[in-house]
């Protein structure tokens, strides 16, 4: 591969290449999911749905008064209502990413083992700390030696692909909406229940 | 009936566009009222900047351990605690306590952070 003359002074510069890979590789995974899910009408309106739904039920929860108990009741059976609906729409809304999900999921093993080829064995970069456990089996994966902070490709990429992923999907509006259940990596605790 | 108008006010102006109408003057104000996914926006993007701050210096200086990993992660969470509650002065209650808003961007700023760390200390310093 050509390197320009700048980089080959330095001597990580793999860590550039696994990072500008990446980088594409993300716009071009965005690029499909937007092609095949977000221009779509359905999935606007499903999208607002679900946000109408979710703000519904919010300012229902925070209308909440403890002192009106005869209206309680009925207040819960409507809560209860919206909760349904909005389950059901955010069900609908994962099905719906299922299917660029699939094509995405391909680019990117398809870019893992070429990068995986490319850089078989290679120091890419240095830890400049000691990692354990999990991390450790991932940064020093497929090198040879003991020095625990040798970096290879697999634990910069998996970082690259999350940071770069993620805000690049809020940095256009494409993160999921914050009001379907189980968007998020850890389900929020709800305050009112206890 | 304050509350329920000035959320429809953040809905509408939600769907404009991603980008709604955003004055930098509402995020130092603490009579601005916020909405929930506005106010998350903002906390992602400042826990963002930081780790991105941090992770460049970091490296830059460099320092070495895993102990400033925990550093950056205090850091980040101070600032983060800082702005809502004492200069935007909201309520958490409101917005699904303390765990939700501190962890608002918290896994992409901690992959960004060792990103930085590690880019900037491997091309600089060997």
């Amino acid at each position: 591969m050509a390197t320009p003359q700048f980089l080959s002074s330095f001597k990580y510069s793999d860590s550039l290449k696994v990072v500008a890979i990446s980088v594409c590789t993300a716009i071009f995974c965005e690029a499909i999911s937007w092609v095949l899910i977000y221009r779509t009408n359905s999935y606007k309106s499903l999208k607002s749905s679900i946000d109408k739904a979710a703000k519904k039920l919010e300012t229902m929860k925070t209308d909440q008064n403890p002192n009106k108990l005869s209206t309680k009741k009925s207040k819960t059976k409507k809560i209860d209502r919206v909760e349904t609906s909005l389950k059901e729409s955010s069900r609908d809304l994962s099905l719906f990413k299922f299917k660029s999900g699939a094509v995405v999921a391909l680019v990117l093993i398809v870019v893992f083992g070429l990068l995986n080829s490319l850089f078989e064995g290679k120091v890419v970069a240095k830890l400049p700390f000691k990692p354990i456990g999990i991390v450790m089996k991932m940064s020093h994966r497929g090198l040879q030696g003991e020095d625990s902070t040798d970096c290879s490709m697999v634990f910069l990429y998996f970082l690259c692909s999350i940071s770069i992923r993620t805000n690049l999907q809020k940095f256009l509006g494409f993160s999921p909406p914050r009001g379907a259940a189980g968007a998020g990596l850890f389900p929020m605790p709800d305050p009112k229940t206890s | 009936m304050k509350e329920t108008k000035s959320v429809k006010l953040n809905s509408q102006q939600h769907e404009n566009g991603h980008f709604s109408p955003f004055k930098f003057a509402k995020l130092l104000d603490p009579e601005a009222s916020w909405d929930k996914d506005q106010l998350g926006d903002v906390l992602h993007w400042i826990r963002q900047v930081v780790a991105l701050f941090c992770g460049l210096l970091w490296g830059a200086i460099p320092v070495v351990g895993s102990i400033w990993i925990f550093i950056f992660l205090a850091i980040s969470t101070g600032i983060i605690y800082g702005y809502y509650a004492m200069i935007l002065k909201i309520d958490e209650e409101e917005f699904g306590g303390h765990a939700a808003l501190l962890q608002e961007g918290l896994f992409a700023s901690i992959t960004l952070f060792l990103l930085a760390w590690i880019l900037v200390y491997s091309l600089a310093h060997f």
